[in-house]
């Protein structure tokens, strides 16, 4: 089964994501931030990542800039998902190697219709 | 729960003016959206809103609370694939065959999918693509003009880049460049009127005529072969059931709602 890794330091937000992507076929595991979500991808590369930009110990835009570092990483899709809603800090995530992006808050249908964008629905 | 007796007025309304079938499922939430309009127009009650209806004819309110009982969901990019088919096939060859090539986006709610149509020409490279996008509500046709959508709506279907590209950011809203504004004409058109001056080479009517009543679809699908080039195409939502005995269209094979008008010897086989 396609395996989707959710990084978001707030639980709910894990939660409520984890059942829409869940629903979408995917077996989910989660990480409250960057460095556990690196330490993750580099035990178990996961299909897909569903990002948040601001958490602590490490934020989103460095856990993308090293996983797209390492080649094992290249090919993982990953959506940003975040509160950042201004037009260069959407850009600076896609140059960042971003595979599309999700400005908070977030529902079943936008997160869906992200998934089918990028391939993965 | 809605009176029966309101609900069978109401159904009643809605099938005149519009030939669109509210069956219990489409009826779902009807007294949210209806209280809505009657607080907007200065109602009390849903119960002296309804009185306020004529009882025949249809005027200025009942227009509006017909528009209220329309489903209006909507999105940009619906029903991906054919959007897929439009960009990598039928755009760049409908532009290569003609100078101009004419659009009709019949029954386009909120304009998502008219807009979705002007990006996709753009990506496409085909020049000369010319845009009317019509609904039945004053409502939505106004809110398609502004461009105008919440961060929910412009993420419905659009990649980040083409927000990006396509939008910029009006305050918590996003509104459609002025040059995607540009390539479309917004107009208020009821499907059960006589049509705009066509010929068309594509008409896009998706996800309208499946919950019309049959004969009312049958004379929209008449009008809409009238005002459709001889070799124009119709696009109706992949698993719409538009095809009865005597329509003026046939499906082609292999493309879910993808039709081209019959000869006279198909339509009493279809």
């Amino acid at each position: 089964m396609a395996r989707c890794l959710i990084v978001d330091d707030s639980r709910i937000i894990r939660k409520v994501a984890r059942r829409i992507v869940e629903n979408l076929g995917y077996e989910v595991d989660e990480a409250a931030d960057g460095a556990e979500a690196l330490a993750y991808c580099a035990a178990l590369m996961p299909t897909a990542v569903l990002l948040d930009w601001n958490m602590p110990v490490m934020d989103g835009l460095t856990f993308l800039r090293r996983l797209r570092a390492d080649p094992d990483g290249a090919k993982v899709k990953v959506i940003f998902c975040s509160v950042e809603n201004q037009p260069e800090r959407i850009r600076e995530a896609l140059g960042a190697g971003a595979d599309d992006y999700v400005m908070k808050p977030f529902d079943g249908d936008i997160i869906t219709s992200k998934f089918a964008e990028v391939g993965l629905a | 729960m809605i009176d029966p007796v309101i609900l069978e007025r109401l159904r009643e309304m809605v099938r005149g003016r519009t030939g669109q079938l509210l069956d219990s499922s489409r009826a779902h939430g009807i007294e949210t959206r209806l209280g809505a309009v009657a607080r907007r127009e200065g109602f009390a009650s849903l119960d002296a809103l309804m009185s306020a209806l004529p009882a025949q004819g249809v005027d200025s309110l009942g227009w509006r609370v017909i528009e209220a009982l329309l489903p209006g969901d909507t999105e940009f990019f619906r029903h991906r694939e054919q959007f897929a088919l439009l960009k990598d096939q039928l755009l760049p060859a409908l532009a290569k065959a003609r100078g101009r090539v004419r659009l009709w986006s019949a029954g386009c709610a909120t304009g998502q999918e008219a807009y979705s149509l002007a990006v996709t020409a753009a990506e496409a490279h085909a020049p000369g693509i010319e845009i009317l996008a019509t609904d039945i509500s004053e409502q939505a046709v106004q809110k398609a003009r502004s461009g105008l959508y919440t961060q929910f709506e412009v993420q419905r279907g659009l990649s980040a880049r083409r927000v990006l590209e396509w939008f910029e950011k009006d305050g918590e809203m996003w509104r459609a460049e002025p040059q995607l504004r540009g390539a479309v004409r917004f107009e208020r058109a009821n499907l059960l009127d006589p049509p705009p001056a066509g010929p068309f080479d594509m008409i896009l009517c998706r996800n309208v005529l499946g919950d019309m009543e049959p004969e009312r679809r049958l004379r929209v699908l008449e009008s809409l072969s009238g005002v459709l080039a001889s070799d124009g195409v119709l696009i109706t939502a992949p698993s719409e059931p538009i095809l009865a005995p005597g329509a003026p269209f046939r499906l082609v094979a292999g493309r879910r709602g993808v039709f081209v008008k019959a000869a006279p010897a198909e339509r009493q086989v279809a």
